[in-house]
């Protein structure tokens, strides 16, 4: 599939999911209050699966998704209930909230790698999380916020508004993927020797990539505040928001804008099935997806389909990379240290 | 004044000198050969020169401007560029789009330029069927790519480390050929690290000879070869 | 011209550990004139975290993996130890055995299951891997239980002891025992006998281990199942002190990650002293009422520093 008619395929899709909510009268089973509410749920975590995936193209991998949510919910919030935002400005505020930490730690966290990087992006929410919680009446302390009025109480403004941050994230996904970012994001995911001996500012990139997908969290974020109404220190900071968008990108197929967003489809519908009928635990299905995915089919469901249909028959792509020398010991710096002990 | 000139380089790990008190030039237009026994801190060395390590003293001065501290992409922008022994191309990216980083990012060209020019510079190296995934080329078309791929960032100075490893000897010859008329056409000054000394005395005009770390030797490769410190670093001992 | 770069950090470890200890040895003092029982329980604690530390402190120096599941396989153990109590009216210290035996035989269908084929995979898939292992145990277990916490109540975990005017517990010191007997047996084995020397061998360098003719797979299952088998004494040992729940393996996790990364990889008196020092801090800030909702924090902000630390000093080699 070429990339005009991703752009057509992906244009028709999302205005048939526009005007969705239009049918809700004729077609309740599909369009009535409950599955737009699912619909809008899922909306949230596919920006969130997307977002995460953009910053995972350039071979980092992020355990702190739920972190930068959890800022927007309560960027959103303290822009509202402290300094009088409007509901649609305290989204982008929630946006620019979590982009302007992000770049903040990303000076100094973006110079790690691998196990050390995703841990301390891990440790990042924690801290967030305990940081809100501990925030005092400012931040409502370990009761969170409640907000008193709302963008709107109907099913279909809220699906709409859930929408917007979608095509935020397909947006920024897509101009990611063609634009020169792809080749960085990829040159510094294969081998980042090559990439800064070609020219590619690596930390550059990096950033770029780490700021634009947590503004993407943060304005998911303003956006959950909008449908629930409230801001707390566990459930903004949940790990589901990392654990869940992580699966779907996995499944869906990632580095590509259209594989988590059929993951988070997939998954979604799954997820709230299995929720009616498995009251505890049905996110056992995710940690085994995640352990299948990773073994059999790394490159997801859309990397399969792409394989199959691509026109080069390439056996370099898909499936497991062999990874020179076998089994590495983590060096928290750059990847350089390998190659320098080899002289 | 000489386009790259470093003065007493030095590149400690921990205990170990891997390069010591390098001083030398390079220009455009010279073809300089890199020789010594292994672990002689050839590698150690481009990579001193081409900014992936920071050095533990000394300077570097490429065209009159103090590059010592400047980061690699930085340096690959300004015109020095280099192959790797081991070479990993990009996996995720087919032969073309491998090309095209140099021109995309050291260039900073448009894609459609960086395209453009790339299928131009493959042409010219003969290399075809371009959208080809970098795990079904041969091992003398990854050369000619790893290649390509340095020129793509327009280097004054291209430095490439044992380039010639695993090819036999009519690939030899070809690439020899090809990288000596890239030499002359471009005026690109080459530093080149081999091992086959049959390559050093085709190509280059000069060669400094490495061991441990240091310069014992430099001159034109006649001279050079039948140095005894020379000899007896790579035999270890009068024949 | 010749530049010299300068170096602030002390070069030789000698200097450093002196450094290192004589200020550890001030701050102890302190606390000890401050609150003493402080000492004992922040003593405690260590031991706790550092014998959850150690088995994953032995995978990651043998395998090279960070195996993210880690305190999942803890609280297993933990909920299998449970179950040998209720059902089978075992105490927890003497369901440890079986229960450890079990573990292992599980770590060992895990590795060969899932482990093993994630080696030749780049290090992204291995620790995606692992963090979905740790999701499926946990909520397999919230499946099949409920989340619900579950403990026993045992009399001897309350035994205590007083010194002059401070009374304290005296059954935690049980992990301090753990740790010590993990950390030396660990060490015998690895240098005593022939398969732990095989194992040394293959952590250094498995490509080499392999050509004069060590099983190098056999190791890892090995190394791995010891491992599990460590934990599943731990989760033994977490019971008869602490609730369990699904989730409660995850913090400790990231707290032997972050002792690991401290200590460096197969630096396991490293691990130890690690322990000690976070236990303290811990310990130390939950009995300064104004620090007391930031204890849980320091190990986080350690984390981050250290990490950061040691990719300070790699760059400037």
């Amino acid at each position: 599939m070429n990339s005009r008619s991703g752009i057509v395929i992906g244009a028709l899709v999302f205005a048939a999911a526009v005007c969705l909510p239009l049918l809700s009268r004729s077609l309740p089973a599909i369009a009535g209050p409950y599955p737009l509410a699912v619909a809008r749920d899922i909306f949230v975590y596919l920006a969130l699966a997307v977002s995460w995936d953009m910053l995972f193209r350039s071979g980092q991998v992020s355990f702190g998704i739920a972190g930068f949510f959890g800022l927007g919910i309560y960027g959103a919030a303290l822009s509202s209930l402290r300094f009088g935002f409007p509901a649609w400005l305290s989204i982008l505020a929630a946006g620019a909230f979590a982009a302007l930490v992000a770049a903040l730690f990303g000076l100094v966290i973006l110079r790690l790698r691998a196990i050390y990087f995703s841990i301390t992006t891990l440790a990042l929410a924690e801290i967030f999380r305990i940081i809100f919680h501990n925030g005092g009446d400012f931040t409502g302390g370990a009761e969170g916020l409640i907000m008193p009025s709302l963008i709107s109480n109907s099913d279909s403004a809220l699906y709409w508004v859930a929408l917007s941050a979608v095509a935020a994230a397909v947006l920024a996904s897509s101009w990611f993927e063609r634009s020169k970012i792809r080749f960085a994001l990829t040159a510094i995911r294969n081998n980042e020797l090559q990439a800064k001996s070609s020219g590619i500012g690596i930390f550059k990139y990096l950033m770029i990539a780490f700021v634009v997908s947590s503004f993407i969290q943060g304005v998911a974020g303003g956006v959950q505040l909008q449908i629930y109404g409230a801001a707390s220190p566990d459930d903004s900071f949940d790990t589901n928001f990392t654990l869940l968008p992580l699966a779907m990108a996995l499944l869906g197929g990632v580095h590509s804008t259209a594989g988590p967003a059929i993951g988070a489809v997939i998954l979604g519908i799954v997820s709230e099935t299995l929720k009616l009928k498995i009251p505890y635990g049905h996110l056992v299905v995710y940690g085994i997806i995640i352990v299948v995915v990773i073994l059999f089919m790394p490159n997801g469901l859309y990397g399969l389909w792409r394989g199959r249909t691509a026109r080069r028959a390439d056996a370099g792509r898909g499936g497991e990379r062999r990874h020179h020398g076998g089994p590495q010991e983590p060096g928290p710096g750059t990847v350089g240290a390998e190659e320098a002990r080899r002289g | 004044m000489a386009n790259l000139e470093t003065r007493a380089l030095t590149k400690r790990f921990g205990g170990l000198v891997a390069v010591n008190d390098v001083s030398f030039d390079l220009s455009r237009g010279e073809i300089l050969g890199v020789i010594g026994p292994n672990g002689a801190g050839k590698s150690t060395f481009i990579n001193l020169v081409s900014g992936i390590y920071p050095p533990t003293s000394g300077t570097i001065h490429f065209n009159g401007r103090d590059v010592t501290d400047m980061e690699a992409h930085r340096r690959a922008a300004l015109g020095i560029a280099r192959t790797f022994q081991l070479i990993h191309p990009l996996e995720d990216l087919d032969v073309l789009e491998n090309v095209m980083i140099g021109f995309l990012f050291a260039r900073r060209l448009s894609r459609k330029e960086a395209k453009r020019q790339a299928e131009a510079l493959c042409a010219s190296m003969e290399l075809e069927d371009l959208h080809r995934g970098v795990a079904q080329i041969t091992m003398l078309e990854t050369k000619k790519m790893e290649i390509a791929h340095a020129l793509a960032c327009a280097p004054e100075l291209l430095f490439l480390d044992e380039v010639m490893a695993g090819l036999n000897a009519e690939e030899t010859l070809d690439l020899i050929g090809l990288v000596k008329t890239i030499a002359s056409r471009q005026n690109i000054g080459m530093g080149v690290v081999e091992h086959v000394m049959g390559v050093i005395r085709e190509l280059t005009h000069r060669v400094i000879v490495l061991e441990n770390g240091a310069i014992i030797a430099a001159g034109p490769y006649e001279e050079v070869v039948n140095d005894p410190r020379v000899r007896e670093a790579y035999l270890g001992g009068a024949l | 011209m010749q530049m010299k770069r300068k170096t602030i950090v002390p070069t030789t470890s000698s200097t450093r550990a002196l450094v290192a200890g004589s200020a550890g040895l001030v701050v102890a003092i302190a606390i000890f004139l401050w609150k003493p029982t402080v000492l004992v329980y922040g003593l405690q604690r260590a031991g706790l975290y550092a014998a959850i530390a150690i088995p994953m402190a032995l995978v990651l120096g043998i395998v090279h993996i960070v195996n993210l599941s880690h305190g999942e396989f803890m609280m297993v153990a933990a909920y299998l130890t449970y179950f040998a109590a209720k059902l089978l009216g075992l105490d927890p210290l003497v369901a440890m055995v079986p229960v450890s035996i079990v573990m292992s035989v599980f770590g060992f269908a895990v590795y060969r299951l899932t482990i093993r084929r994630a080696l030749r995979a780049p290090e992204l898939n291995q620790l995606i891997l692992t963090f979905g292992l740790g999701i499926a145990l946990s909520q397999s277990i919230n499946l099949l239980f409920t989340s619900q916490s579950w403990n026993l109540s045992l009399d001897y975990v309350t035994s205590s002891a007083t010194v002059g005017n401070y009374s304290f517990g005296t059954y935690d010191f049980v992990f301090v025992v753990a740790a010590i007997v993990f950390a030396g047996g660990l060490r015998l084995f690895l240098t005593r006998t022939r398969m732990g020397k095989a194992a040394l061998a293959v952590g250094q360098n498995p490509r080499g281990a392999a050509i004069v003719g060590i099983d190098v797979d056999r190791a890892y299952a090995f190394v791995f199942s010891l491992s599990v088998g460590l934990i599943g004494l731990m989760g033994a040992l977490f019971l008869t002190k602490q609730a369990i729940f699904p989730t409660v393996g995850g913090p400790y996790t990231m707290k032997s990650f972050c002792l690991v990364a401290m200590a460096g990889v197969g630096n396991i008196t490293g691990v130890l002293w690690g322990s000690l020092a976070l236990g303290l801090a811990e310990v130390a800030m939950t009995n300064v009422r104004a620090l007391r909702d930031w204890s849980s924090i320091v190990f986080f902000v350690i984390i981050i520093a250290t990490i950061l630390v040691r990719a300070i000093r790699e760059r400037k080699a």
